[in-house]
């Protein structure tokens, strides 16, 4: 798949201020794939994704300079409505994703094909595959407003899910979630990587982007100060200057190498962790 | 920045329609939260006046007028106020494009209008639909004013026409410190945002 | 089977009746009502005729199934009508007086415009009482999308009664949080005014800054999409509307005519 998403020289200022708030940036991101992208806070990252989805500037208004192309088209260029069947977004707070019409959360999910004019039959049928996959069907039939933040966050991914969007734009989907209810997030957003799904992840969880991405966008002060092969970037120790937070398995791979253990690369996952320690082990022992 | 243009329909911007039943439910909530701490007036138009002052005129009426079609569900005897609620949005609505709201002595003047206008506009549906009494707290002294000899006008607008003034500058204050809250890039959004952001000294940095 | 759910199944054939029907029922009482009104019965000119045709609305909702209910939201309006009646009636004064106890007096005009007043709220409110207690809120906005109102206009109304339910709960919250911190919700009425700013003020802020992500909740959901919409939730008429439009025309017609009968003799 060629390129889904391409930034050409970005510069955007949101109203009433005078610094801007994502500078000069310039990247394209293929489609199938999944990004992550990490950054301090107030480092650009929610107004990343409100610009790939388009709200900025159509909604907040402000200033955009550059332009922001989806599938080949500037974003100011398409029509009301136009993106949302092209580009799901999930957003911060799963308390306000919720579209305050439904009794019932069923209804809810459905909401956005309702929309989208598809026939009743097909809606049931998708909607409980997806409530089945983000487990929430036991809450069918449950108010909307009487929910959990875990369970509301399963919804807002539920019911942009079920929209089947080809690209996804989530921005920390885990704010509210234990480890558990976290885990199974990233499970679900695994499987849309397996639908060949661009996915876009905000995500502070840093050992999670090491799971699971396939390439990792730093920002910094609104400037793209990386963005390349996840191995690459989360192991590059000069990032810990810039603030960026490492995964800890990374860390001690790097100390490792440092202390003359030779491992083969340095991991950023457990699992490549456990894999190359252990051989460095095995060596050693011999 | 030249003179805004207003089309109805751009009035109704999606975060405009948003706004409505917030309104309703602030109106709604409003009046139930008075009547709860017994103080002896509706409040039940606060909704109605922020509405207005936001997203003009237009989007105030709707949302003044839906309030009592809500209410009215519940007890229909308030769809006879429909009218007074919507004059009441129109009104803030068009003082807020206006610019009535931007010092002290423009509010003042923006308060008593206001209070001018629903007493007018509620004391002919008291008089002609309800003689005299909504049965309200107020209606036992509009009926001892009546008892005492007074004109039904006359024992009306008087006691109404008090509390209606308390009641509304109770609800302009409510708008007023809504709106110093509201963080200035949310009201920019608005309609009538722009008429309550203090103007962005341009800061050198 | 999910869908099946959704679907209200209502067994009382009246209740069921298509809303844009019951509501020409509404209209078309109220019609009668201003006719039967206008005539004066007696000495005094008295509306007497309001008064047995009122009791067509107990018995409509009783026939409805809803007499429960209905009893419940009509105690309101009783209210207020027993109170027009008593004040107009004692406090309208006129040179007749018809029945007179110690000082309190009863005159001929405000008895007339009393029960004129009182009967015509007790039968118009009284029969827009039935109507919401027989339909269901969802049931209207359907019937009014489906008569090609702007969905937009359908959101907003029923966004609206949901909102008064989440709304109602935070100010409770609040206003118990705001006890809890030594606001005083009790005292004299200076006291209470005031404790009414801090219970309302963060609830309407709230409210405004989340319905920004609210706008951005509903575009991600295609919203603003131009196209046929669909609806999980369907209106079907039961198939007795013209039966019972016919008899509300019929029965409206027959009380014009006898005013006009009562007219001419």
């Amino acid at each position: 798949m060629g390129v889904v998403i391409e930034f050409k020289n970005v510069t955007y200022s949101y109203p009433l201020t005078d610094e801007p708030v994502i500078r000069d940036m310039s990247f394209t991101l293929e489609g199938g794939k999944f990004y992550g992208v990490i950054g301090e806070n107030g480092s650009g990252k929610t107004t990343l994704c409100s610009l790939i989805r388009g709200f900025a500037p159509s909604f907040y208004k402000g200033e955009l300079q550059g332009q922001v192309l989806v599938d080949g088209k500037p974003t100011v260029d398409y029509g009301p409505g136009e993106l949302s069947l092209k580009i799901g977004y999930v957003f911060q707070n799963p308390f306000n994703q919720i579209s305050g019409v439904k009794d019932t959360l069923f209804e809810e999910v459905a909401f956005g094909l309702e929309n989208f004019g598809v026939p009743p039959e097909e809606i049931e049928e998708r909607v409980v595959e997806v409530m089945k996959m983000t487990n929430i069907l036991q809450l069918a039939e449950k108010n909307p407003f009487e929910l959990s933040g875990g369970q509301m966050q399963r919804v807002a991914l539920a019911s942009v899910i079920v929209l089947k969007p080809d690209i996804l734009v989530i921005d920390e989907p885990t704010s509210q979630l234990d480890p558990e209810g976290t885990e199974s997030v990233f499970k679900i957003i695994e499987e849309m990587k397996k639908e060949k799904k661009t996915v876009i992840l905000v995500e502070h969880k840093i050992d999670l982007v090491a799971e699971y991405a396939d390439e990792v966008l730093v920002l910094k002060d609104g400037r793209l100060i990386r963005k390349d092969a996840t191995a690459k970037v989360l192991t590059d120790m000069s990032l810990e200057k810039e603030g960026v937070q490492l995964p800890q398995m990374a860390i001690l791979g790097n100390r490792l190498v440092e202390s003359g253990v030779p491992l083969r690369y340095i991991p950023v996952t457990e699992a490549q962790a456990c894999e190359v320690i252990g051989e460095a082990i095995r060596k050693g022992g011999k | 920045m030249n003179e805004k243009k207003h089309s109805i329909k751009s009035d109704f911007s999606m975060l405009a329609i948003l706004i409505i039943p917030i309104a309703v439910a602030v109106n709604f909530v409003g009046g139930q939260l008075a009547s709860l701490l017994k103080l002896p007036m509706y409040l039940d138009t606060i909704g109605t006046i922020f509405a207005g002052m936001l997203c003009g005129p237009w989007v105030g009426a709707v949302a003044g007028g839906l309030t009592n079609v809500v209410t009215g569900i519940a007890n229909p005897v308030n769809f006879a106020f429909i009218p007074v609620n919507i004059l009441a949005g129109l009104v803030t609505g068009f003082l807020s494009r206006g610019k009535m709201f931007s010092t002290w002595w423009k509010w003042l003047i923006s308060m008593v209008l206001m209070a001018f206008v629903s007493i007018a506009s509620s004391a002919p549906i008291v008089v002609l639909v309800y003689g005299g009494v909504t049965g309200s707290g107020t209606s036992l002294i509009t009926a001892a004013a009546m008892a005492a000899g007074a004109n039904i006008w006359a024992a009306v607008i008087g006691t109404e026409g008090i509390w209606t003034v308390v009641d509304r500058v109770i609800s302009f204050l409510i708008g007023y410190l809504v709106i110093r809250v509201i963080p200035a890039r949310t009201l920019v959004k608005f309609g009538c945002g722009e008429n309550y952001i203090k103007k962005p000294a341009k800061t050198g940095k | 089977m999910w869908r099946e759910k959704l679907q209200l199944h209502k067994t009382n054939p009246i209740a069921a009746l298509y809303p844009s029907c019951k509501f020409l029922i509404l209209c078309l009482y109220a019609v009668c009502s201003f006719v039967l009104g206008s005539i004066g019965v007696g000495e005094g000119d008295y509306p007497l005729f309001l008064i047995p045709w009122f009791f067509v609305v107990p018995i409509l909702s009783a026939a409805s199934g809803v007499w429960k209910r209905f009893v419940h939201a009509f105690r309101a309006v009783l209210f207020i009508a027993a109170l027009i009646l008593v004040v107009q009636a004692l406090l309208i004064p006129s040179e007749k007086v018809v029945w007179q106890l110690g000082f309190l007096r009863i005159y001929q005009a405000g008895l007339k415009s009393g029960l004129s007043l009182s009967f015509s709220i007790l039968n118009i409110a009284g029969m827009f009482v039935w109507l919401f207690q027989t339909t269901e809120n969802k049931e209207f906005t359907r019937a009014l999308e489906d008569s090609g109102m702007n969905y937009k206009a359908a959101y907003v109304f029923i966004s609206s009664l949901q909102m008064i339910d989440v709304l109602g709960k935070n100010s409770r919250t609040i206003m118990n949080a705001q006890r809890a911190r030594g606001v005083e919700t009790e005292g004299n009425m200076i006291v209470r005014a005031k404790a009414f700013f801090p219970s309302l003020v963060p609830l309407i802020v709230g409210a405004i800054t989340s319905s920004e992500e609210r706008v951005l909740t509903l575009e991600s959901k295609g919203f603003d999409v131009n196209g046929p919409k669909t609806s999980l939730f369907e209106l079907k008429k039961s198939g007795k509307e013209p039966l019972a439009g016919g008899i509300a025309i019929v029965v409206t017609l027959a009380v014009i005519v006898g005013r006009i009968v009562v007219w001419v003799l």
